[in-house]
């Protein structure tokens, strides 16, 4: 009976994150990746980068869904520091270090073509390391909250 | 802890908006960026030619252009250095315009000194481009380019035929023709003189002859070339010997030998 009931709670308190989660996955999705497609067309990236853009848009989409379903408890802060140091790597991989090197055949003639975007990766890499900062924070008062209820009853 | 989590969150959604916002105008900034290349042309000048590019750069994008370096360096098939040219531009302001020419200068003289082969024969030069530029003031970006150029030879398939000799060809001179021909694969007209002289087999001049020569690029060259030597010497001219061809023009001159019989 009692089992029985605290499913029941379970359940209930998860619908709204299922819920949550739903609208977080789309609205990811449309801002990650429908949105920059409608701007510019996706063979605009060179070469292996659709691949990479994909899996950009798969990272984001899972952590926007999965932080969403355990949102209010500690699994939700420990995605969003995954996420965190998921996008880093992401971010140095894609990059290649801050140097992009590219190989263009062009007519008769081959291109070679190297893009220095260290400043941009390190503002990138910051960012994600900013928002690491924040999940630890988020957990550091969500635990004191709990100890403070668990000491108070 | 909430109003530090709370600064911390509005300082990330800032910096994402700014991030984001920063790579879609640099994307639509390069797409928007209408580079243009006119005709390359060459123009001979008294001692060097001169390779122009014509390159214009319209920024329409919404980051300027800063410190464009074109680096040009033509090599010879060995690798050897024969021109380094270097064109600096210092910005190309968001919305602006630039219209420019890379010369690259080769010395001619000193070239076909070096390598006189070039002169009779067809080949090619390597030339590297390299260009660095600054998007943005803050994304500095290289791109290197591999071309090779075809040489045409301005006397290619330089050859005589066969020699002549007129022994009376009045009362005190005989006459020798020589048929000389070749083709102007160069992009630059041959104005200038040909001196033509015969030795024989003990290396003794018999006979020489100056003509001028007007050989437009592209055009071929081939006349018979009548020199006259006294009967008595005659018997200087041997049934083989050597050929001293001394081409002079105001870009070069050069001098070939080919033997005879």
């Amino acid at each position: 009976m009692v089992k029985e009931s605290s499913e029941k709670s379970l359940i209930r308190k998860m619908i709204p994150n299922v819920f949550k989660a739903a609208v977080w996955g789309i609205f990811t999705y449309v801002i990650v990746s429908y949105l920059p497609t409608l701007l510019f067309p996706i063979d605009f990236l060179p070469f292996g980068y659709n691949q990479l853009f994909d899996l950009f848009v798969g990272i984001a989409v899972f952590f926007a869904v999965i932080t969403n379903l355990f949102s209010g408890t500690i699994f939700g802060y420990a995605f969003s520091i995954a996420r965190g140091l998921v996008m880093i790597i992401y971010f140095i991989v894609a990059f290649n270090g801050g140097i992009i090197r590219l190989t263009m055949p062009m007519q008769e003639f081959t291109v070679n073509l190297v893009v220095d975007v260290k400043a941009f990766l390190t503002i990138l890499v910051l960012v994600n390391l900013l928002g690491i900062g924040k999940s630890l924070l988020q957990v550091t008062n969500f635990l004191a909250k709990k100890v403070e209820a668990n000491q108070l009853n | 802890m909430k109003q530090a989590i709370r600064a911390l969150a509005t300082a990330i959604l800032i910096l994402w908006v700014l991030l984001i916002a920063f790579a879609i105008t640099a994307v639509y900034s390069v797409m928007n960026l209408d580079i243009d290349f006119g005709e390359t042309q060459f123009f001979p000048s008294n001692e060097d030619i001169v390779l122009s590019l014509p390159f214009f750069i319209n920024n329409r994008g919404y980051y300027d252009i800063s410190e464009l370096n074109v680096t040009t360096r033509v090599t010879d098939y060995n690798g050897t250095l024969l021109a380094l040219s270097e064109t600096f531009v210092p910005l190309i302001a968001s919305g602006s315009n630039v219209e420019t020419v890379h010369n690259i200068s080769i010395d001619l003289n000193d070239l076909f000194m070096e390598y006189t082969e070039i002169l009779f024969n067809d080949g090619s030069f390597e030339l590297d481009a390299f260009i660095a530029l600054n998007f943005a003031h803050a994304i500095p970006v290289q791109m290197s380019i591999n071309m090779t150029i075809p040489w045409g030879a301005p006397f290619s398939n330089l050859s005589i035929g066969e020699i002549s000799v007129d022994p009376f060809y009045n009362l005190t001179h005989s006459e020798v023709v020589i048929p000389v021909s070749f083709e102007n694969h160069s992009f630059f007209d041959i104005v200038g003189t040909m001196q033509l002289e015969v030795y024989n087999d003990m290396d003794e001049l018999v006979t020489s002859e100056q003509r001028s020569l007007n050989v437009s690029s592209y055009g071929e060259y081939d006349e018979p070339v009548e020199m006259y030597l006294s009967t008595g010497d005659l018997s200087k001219l041997t049934e083989s010997g050597k050929l001293h061809l001394v081409f002079e023009s105001p870009m070069f001159t050069v001098e070939q030998w080919i033997p005879y019989g």
